[in-house]
């Protein structure tokens, strides 16, 4: 492997563009009591409060059933409209991208003034949100990484190779979207763990708003969950990179 | 006597029919539609429904002509603006980060890429303008350290409130963005074209022209569309930024439906949602002709 | 056969008092909630046994440090024992009218705190009636009559004036909002938020005007002065957050009063000196925020509990002094024992609505220094009608005059 000058360099650049913002509020999370004295005052503190769990657990059972969701409902979705359904990509374009262009408050009042009391009243009711509003990044994720790939004439070949429906699905189509398929997951779930607007707006409480709430007179505090918040959406996603998702890469690239 | 021969006429097709082929077509995408129907067309109807309400309840056309006139004129021209210039400092140097690291990135530095983008895809808000006034803000670490070496980032006029301060902050997620969702498409792009071009005498110029550019502008259209409706409805971060002094739609929105001066103007907002709709499927047109040409290439 | 004559006549009794004994209590229920005021709920000791018994509080967008509602929170939870879940503290009174109006039952405010121009046709359902129930404090007569409804819908419950909030480096100290002018506070002026949206903006705009040469009807000059401002660098526009404020962004800004106390502890906290002054050209009292019981309330008892809570005028305990012992004081009796709301709010700089009447009585706490507008100089109050025609001119105008 010829040793890139190009990409080194660039990963640099992007280092810095990166992580500059993100130390520069790190070490503003670090800090004790001025600039001068740093410690780890503000993340014991986040450990501390009795609530910190419980909120944690909320979201992340959100953020797994929405990943779910979007799975099951897109993957079959966009894979379908590429196989059989060519002419209706545009209207399905059209349709994801919405979520995106409506501001969230005038979906959250939509929301309460549609929605059922039964569905108002359960938590699960974000989950379902979520998975709408990633649905513009989900969507645009597995269409463009499907567009590129031949995947009628793939199929086309299994089948006539005598493959049945279930191991084409399996062994042919499955592993050629997986990329795509692992960023639309990625996203849906950074999306579904950061959610604020729209859960506030629907008198909900997970992490995100309790951060909020709990951080109002402590503003090192604030700033040092919202670090945490970040750093563990990141780390999630490269457990999942480097777990799940990891396992068979080697395989794929013959 | 001449025979009647039966010729096939290539492309017809029984598109538009309601037959049992078309409706068969149709069945594995109900759950999506449904989906989409109950969770956001639902909701959006009553948005849609109140915008062409009055305050007493009467069907009127005024919340319409209201948005037509400043300062709402003012915040479509500038949200469009914003919306166009984000995308375009954050596509192509998306997509060539992402080619880039595919082509020539370790695994170990694809997953941790891919990981980064997706992190950062979904920043925004409170703590992005926080890391940002953290990093260059009057008091910044970095503009403290530019001092030092003689460089003053605020001699000028720049402040970081204000539209070029946006675009600035809205790359810390319109890149990841980018990155995440063109990747895909990179990926599929196979090492074997390029190598069984350049075996048939193609230059790295007619690659690129007659093949890789072709097959990836679809792709690049496609997310580059997702970057302009980004940029273009993005809320938490802008009202954290700003105080009114850049007028956008999403942050005028909020304040009708969701703020503590205008009273009785909901239905106004609602309006200005609607607009944003229209201003969406307006900026499809172009890519839906693109996609077309490009359809007609691939078949 | 007697076995079921027994068994039939039983039941036949329970039949014809079961009802009468759910009725007397679910009457007892339903008559608190349509209590207009503290004898008809029963008086002072009914009250707090049945707000006790209803064990909760849902208060809506009540930020602690916001004129000391902190300690009231936490002092009435004390006291009573009565949880109170506070949803959306940042939240903005066309929030807590929009939750009224769709949220399920669960998620209902009992009281909301309001700003008194969300007090028209917004506070009305579909069909328009009011959101809210008429409820008069036991103070009722303290309370001037240009801020309440004459039924008792809502009421008005503190107000606070605009201060020059910066950092102690700052020099030379401001004193006035023309002295924010001086070319040595370049890159420092913020405001709290858009003045389209935030109340503590659009009354500092209101201020600005007033020393400018504007007036409660003309509030153009306050426009121009910020749009002059920006052009020579001074005014910075990112919003004026406790955080923003740690990491430098600004160091001057027009902020309500009863948000000193507050800022200034948190900006100890990070090792900084935040001071507050009252601008000597313009010392604007904004009209008051509002209160009301919500009509679909869950605990009745307890919102009028707290609304009594809010209006007390007395002097006495505050969270940190209540004992156990106090706690098991009979229910007018422990209420008659704790600072009241009114005094509370005043220490957190403040003006309860009932100031003027306290003041003559001498049962006023001393508000905190630094914070009182200095004898003799002129306050201005806008009325109602001059604040919804300076909103509508700022509406139009800021984003151009700022750009």
């Amino acid at each position: 492997m010829k040793r890139s000058l190009t990409l080194y360099t660039t990963l640099i650049l992007g280092g810095i563009f990166v992580f500059l913002p993100f130390g520069s509020a790190a070490e503003f999370s670090f800090r004790d009591g001025g600039a001068n004295k740093h410690s780890l005052k503000a993340y014991r503190w986040i450990l501390e409060q009795p609530d910190f769990v419980h909120y944690l657990l909320v979201t992340l059972k959100l953020t797994v059933i929405a990943v779910v969701i979007t799975i099951l409902l897109m993957v079959p979705t966009v894979v379908w409209l590429h196989l059989r359904a060519q002419s209706l990509r545009p209207l399905m374009e059209f349709l994801t991208i919405l979520p995106l262009v409506i501001p969230v408050v005038a979906l959250a009042i939509g929301a309460q003034s549609a929605f059922p009391t039964w569905l108002q009243s359960t938590e699960y009711e974000l989950s379902l949100m979520f998975a709408v509003l990633a649905m513009p990044y989900t969507y645009r994720t597995l269409d463009t990484g499907i567009a590129a790939i031949p995947l009628a004439t793939l199929t086309e070949a299994a089948r006539s190779l005598g493959a049945n429906w279930f191991n084409t699905i399996i062994r042919v189509i499955l592993p050629v979207i997986r990329s795509a398929v692992i960023g639309a997951v990625f996203i849906a779930t950074a999306l579904s763990l950061g959610e604020f607007t729209l859960t506030v707006l629907l008198h909900w409480d997970t992490f995100p708003t309790w951060v909020t709430s709990i951080s109002q007179q402590n503003i090192v505090g604030a700033i040092a969950l919202s670090i945490f918040s970040l750093a563990a959406a990141f780390l999630i996603l490269i457990i999942l990179n480097f777990t799940i998702f990891g396992a068979r890469t080697k395989k794929v690239e013959e | 006597m001449p025979e009647t021969v039966e010729v096939e006429i290539k492309g017809a097709t029984s598109r538009g029919t309601l037959n049992r082929r078309n409706l068969l077509v149709l069945l594995p995408l109900i759950p999506i539609f449904v989906y989409l129907g109950a969770f956001f067309l639902f909701p959006m109807s009553r948005v849609l429904f109140d915008s062409f309400k009055s305050n007493k309840g009467e069907f009127t056309l005024e919340n319409f002509q209201i948005v037509l006139h400043n300062p709402y004129r003012l915040a479509f021209l500038t949200s469009i603006k914003l919306g166009l210039v984000s995308a375009l400092t954050a596509a192509l140097p998306g997509a060539l980060f992402a080619y880039l690291i595919e082509i020539k990135g370790s695994e170990r530095i694809k997953k941790l890429v891919s990981s980064l983008s997706g992190v950062l895809s979904s920043t925004g808000g409170v703590p992005l303008a926080f890391m940002f006034i953290a990093a260059i803000g009057a008091q910044g670490s970095a503009t403290t350290l530019l001092k030092n070496l003689g460089i003053d980032l605020y001699s000028g006029k720049f402040t970081l409130f204000s539209f070029t301060g946006l675009v600035i902050v809205y790359l810390y997620f319109q890149i990841p963005i980018m990155v995440v969702v063109f990747t895909p498409a990179v990926k599929a792009l196979r090492n074997e074209w390029h190598e069984a071009a350049t075996n048939l005498g193609a230059t790295r110029f007619n690659y690129w022209r007659n093949i890789g550019i072709p097959i990836l502008f679809p792709s690049f259209a496609a997310s580059f569309l997702l970057l302009f409706a980004n940029g273009f409805s993005a809320y938490a971060t802008a009202r954290a930024m700003t105080v009114g002094n850049v007028a956008l739609v999403p942050l005028q929105i909020g304040s009708l439906v969701d703020g503590n001066i205008q009273v009785g103007g909901a239905n106004i907002g609602k309006a200005l949602a609607m607009g944003m709709v229209l201003i969406s499927a307006v900026a499809m047109i172009p890519y839906l002709v693109i996609q077309r040409r490009t359809r007609r290439w691939q078949s | 056969m007697r076995k079921h004559l027994i068994v039939g006549v039983a039941v036949a009794l329970s039949a014809a008092v079961l009802p009468s004994v759910t009725a007397s209590s679910a009457n007892a229920a339903s008559a608190i909630c349509t209590a207009p005021n503290l004898q008809a709920a029963g008086g002072m000791d009914a009250l707090v046994k049945a707000a006790k018994a209803e064990k909760q509080l849902n208060i809506i967008t009540v930020p602690r440090d916001w004129a000391n509602y902190g300690e009231a929170i936490d002092a009435f939870q004390k006291a009573f024992g009565i949880k109170i879940n506070d949803d959306n503290p940042d939240g903005s009174s066309a929030y807590e009218l929009q939750t009224i109006k769709t949220a399920p039952a669960s998620k209902q405010p009992d009281v909301v705190d309001i700003g008194i121009t969300h007090t028209g046709a917004e506070a009305q359902d579909s069909l328009g009636r009011s959101l809210f129930t008429p409820y008069k404090v036991a103070n009722w007569k303290d309370i001037s009559t240009d801020w309440k409804d004459a039924n008792g819908l809502w009421y008005g419950d503190y107000s606070g004036s605009i201060s020059i909030a910066y950092d102690s480096t700052v020099s030379p100290a401001p004193t006035k909002i023309a002295d924010l002018t001086n070319p040595a506070y370049k890159g420092m002026v913020a405001l709290g938020g858009d003045p389209t949206a935030a109340t503590e903006a659009f009354t500092s705009v209101f201020a600005a005007a007033l020393a400018n040469g504007g007036s409660l009807t003309n509030v153009q000059p306050g426009i121009d002065f910020f749009a002059a401002l920006k052009k020579s660098g001074n005014f910075v526009s990112v919003p004026a957050t406790g955080a923003n404020y740690a990491s430098g962004a600004y160091k001057i800004a027009l902020s309500w009063s009863y948000n000193g106390p507050g800022a200034i502890a948190s900006a100890a906290k990070i090792g900084k000196t935040l001071k507050y002054v009252t601008p000597s050209d313009a010392a604007l009292i904004a009209p008051p925020y509002v209160q009301a019981i919500n009509a679909k309330a869950p605990h009745c008892a307890a919102a009028r509990l707290w609304e009594e809570f809010l209006y007390s005028q007395n002097k006495g305990l505050t969270s940190k002094t209540i004992t156990t012992a106090d706690t098991k004081l009979s229910g007018s009796a422990l209420f008659a024992k704790l600072q009241g709301g009114q005094n509370i709010w005043a220490l957190g700089a403040a003006h309860p609505i009932m100031e003027a009447a306290m003041k003559t009585k001498g049962t006023l706490v001393t508000p905190p220094a630094g914070f009182e507008i200095p004898k003799g100089q002129k306050t201005y109050s806008p009325s109602f009608d001059q604040v919804v025609a300076a909103r509508d001119v700022v509406n139009k105008n800021w984003a151009t005059a700022t750009a």
